[in-house]
């Protein structure tokens, strides 16, 4: 249990520094979203990569922030029950939730979305718009590694639900 | 009926079963379909196969475009919140009406109105009211009830009125369903519903609640004084104040009119909009002073927030994507079409439905599961106009924040609420302004053109 619980905290490490990197895309968002303003009233000019490159910061930001959300627990749960629930009894549905949906969900996401992804870099995918971005590869890829950091993150507060449930929780988080 | 909308049936159950349990919303829906498409391919309902398309599904959810708008309004709001913009407008104003009799309860309904218009987003507002005007109300002798219910209630006006979340969220999915609608009967250069619309929709209804809501409190503070008393006068001049109002007023009210005059006049997309109004948060956060110290934390709440909302997004295009599989789809196509009562029967079952979905769904979700099911059949009825359904939905979706038990209204509400309030205090204390918010669905039922007046005005359809 120890060394899973070391495991677990790895992986919160890692999501949370790809999350808090990640969130950082929304002021990158505003702000190139802003430049498209000013570019089009002020200067009535348009740009296609520019267009896109906001797109792409929405996609790597949904896809990058939403494993350190499930450790933040940001996730909205429907909490007529768990609000009032001991910790024991959160634990174990935080662990069969886990188990039955989570990783089964994240797991199939990504055995289908690796070949998905992986056609595109075959064909080195670009943005069908001329002058568009020719890295639709890099947004597809964005897919699986969504699945993976989730599956990641599920399986530590998975962990993380067992030790509370077995009374071998303390000293670690 | 096929064994195979048997199973969607189920399905539908076995989600909602699954939701009580209190696992996150987003990943309960994916999980769930998965394993319904899981057993149906095992029954021979359907080819497991299907979800292959989900990967693409995906794709399309996290690069659309309309959705953009979200993380920009949702900054804005954020941004705001940590700015501090609403403690001065709340305390201002508060003093200047204080001292009239329900005067404490209409600044807070006022003040909600604007900071709706800035945020559209409910937790923001909520705490921020509950944490400013809700312990001065309880302090000078208002009713606890009546306290809590009007801050409740007036926090959820930050999700109707533009650019609320949830407009955003539901013109994308009627839009969508608009399309669909038109092709199914044979338009094929069908007209288009966009996100302004609703915005611009959403207006007149908007302010009509909020008329109700202080008409509701005046005739509180004619029939039992007691429950809303005045507050004694300050030394302070009745002029300085309103100089000091104004100086609070300026520059939240130039925002709301830099981002909604410039949709409404159809100047700016959503999303261009979004983007100024998030700059405009940005230069206002620096002229306080407070742009250094929360820049971090409102650049992590906007994208967790935007995080949260989209993993939803991705659950519930699996379950649409099994639901259809197995049928469901058109068994509710079907059922709506064969009620009793026509196109105003099935209108009246879906707001029904979705009203007591909201006891146990939130409004993110009912908009992406619910809406994409039943906004294309309902949309193919003759004389239904896009519109006036979207903000009847919206109204609906609105009210859906404030009643019990899941209101997440109701939740931040007990998280900032003084101690003497109790969570019994606030259920009680927000059934008129629930009762309120039916009866102006009822007036929306039978004037859609309240609804549909300034969209077809401004944009001419």
């Amino acid at each position: 249990m120890r060394f899973a619980l070391a495991f677990a905290g790895l992986i919160d490490r890692l999501t949370a520094a790809i999350g808090r990197a990640a969130a950082w895309l929304t002021l990158a968002i505003v702000l190139m979203q802003f430049g498209l303003v000013v570019a089009r009233y002020v200067f009535s000019a348009g740009s296609v990569p520019a267009t896109e490159s906001v797109i792409y910061g929405q996609a790597s930001l949904v896809t990058l922030i939403a494993a350190w959300t499930l450790r933040t627990g940001g996730h909205v749960r429907v909490d007529i029950f768990y609000a009032d629930a001991s910790p024991r009894r959160r634990a174990l549905v935080d662990l069969l939730g886990t188990l039955c949906l989570l990783l089964p969900f994240m797991l199939t996401l990504l055995w289908l979305s690796v070949p998905y992804a992986a056609r595109s870099w075959a064909i080195m995918e670009r943005s069908q718009e001329t002058g568009g971005l020719p890295l639709v590869f890099v947004l597809k890829t964005l897919i699986p590694a969504f699945a993976l950091l989730m599956a990641l993150q599920g399986a530590a507060q998975a962990v993380r639900a067992a030790a509370t449930l077995t009374g071998s929780a303390d000293g670690a988080r | 009926m096929a064994l195979a909308e048997l199973f969607a049936i189920l399905m539908v159950a076995a989600v909602c079963a699954a939701l009580m349990a209190g696992y996150p919303v987003a990943l309960t829906l994916g999980g769930v379909s998965l394993a319904c498409a899981a057993l149906g391919h095992l029954l021979g309902l359907m080819g497991f196969g299907i979800l292959g398309a989900l990967p693409q599904r995906i794709y399309g959810v996290i690069t659309n475009e309309v959705l953009l708008a979200v993380p920009l309004f949702v900054f804005m709001g954020v941004m705001l919140e940590r700015a501090g913009i609403a403690e001065d407008l709340l305390e201002t104003m508060g003093r200047l009406f204080g001292p009239l009799r329900g005067g404490l309860g209409i600044s807070a309904v006022i003040v909600g109105t604007l900071l709706a218009a800035a945020k559209g987003v409910v937790g923001a507002t909520t705490v921020t009211l509950g944490l400013i005007i809700l312990p001065t109300m309880v302090r000078f002798g208002y009713n606890k009830r009546l306290a809590a219910g009007t801050v409740a209630a007036t926090s959820t006006l930050a999700q109707i009125f533009p650019p609320a979340t949830v407009l955003i969220l539901l013109g994308d999915q009627l839009g969508n369903s608009y399309q669909a609608a038109q092709l199914a009967k044979g338009v094929f250069a069908p007209r288009s519903l966009t996100v302004s619309d609703l915005f611009a929709g959403a207006l007149i209804p908007g302010f009509a609640l909020v008329g109700l809501y202080l008409l509701f409190l005046i005739a509180v503070a004619f029939i039992r004084p007691e429950a809303s008393p005045a507050l004694p006068r300050e030394e302070k001049s009745g002029a300085a104040l309103a100089v000091r109002l104004v100086a609070a007023l300026i520059a939240p009210l130039a925002l709301i009119f830099a981002v909604l005059g410039s949709i409404l006049g159809g100047v700016a997309t959503p999303t261009e909009a979004g983007s100024i109004g998030a700059v405009g948060a940005i230069l206002l956060a620096a002229r306080k002073g407070a742009l250094r110290v929360a820049l971090r934390p409102v650049v992590e709440k906007t994208a967790q927030i935007v995080g949260m909302i989209f993993l939803i997004l991705i659950g519930a295009t699996a379950f649409s994507l099994v639901f259809r599989a197995l049928g469901g789809d058109v068994m509710v196509e079907r059922a709506l079409t064969n009620l009793p009562g026509g196109t105003d029967g099935a209108i009246l079952i879906v707001m029904l439905a979705m009203f007591l979905l909201g006891f146990v769904m939130d409004a993110f979700e009912i908009i992406f599961v619910v809406v994409p099911i039943v906004a294309p059949p309902l949309l193919q009825m003759p004389g239904v106009d896009p519109v006036w359904l979207g903000i009847m939905m919206a109204v609906n979706l609105q009210t859906s924040y404030m009643h019990p038990p899941l209101g997440p209204t109701l939740f931040f509400l007990r998280s900032v609420a003084p101690p003497e309030i109790s969570t019994k205090d606030i259920y009680i204390g927000i059934i008129p302004y629930v009762l309120i918010q039916l009866s102006a669905l009822a007036v929306l039922w039978f004037w859609p053109g309240l609804a549909t007046m300034l969209p077809h005005a401004l944009y001419g359809h």
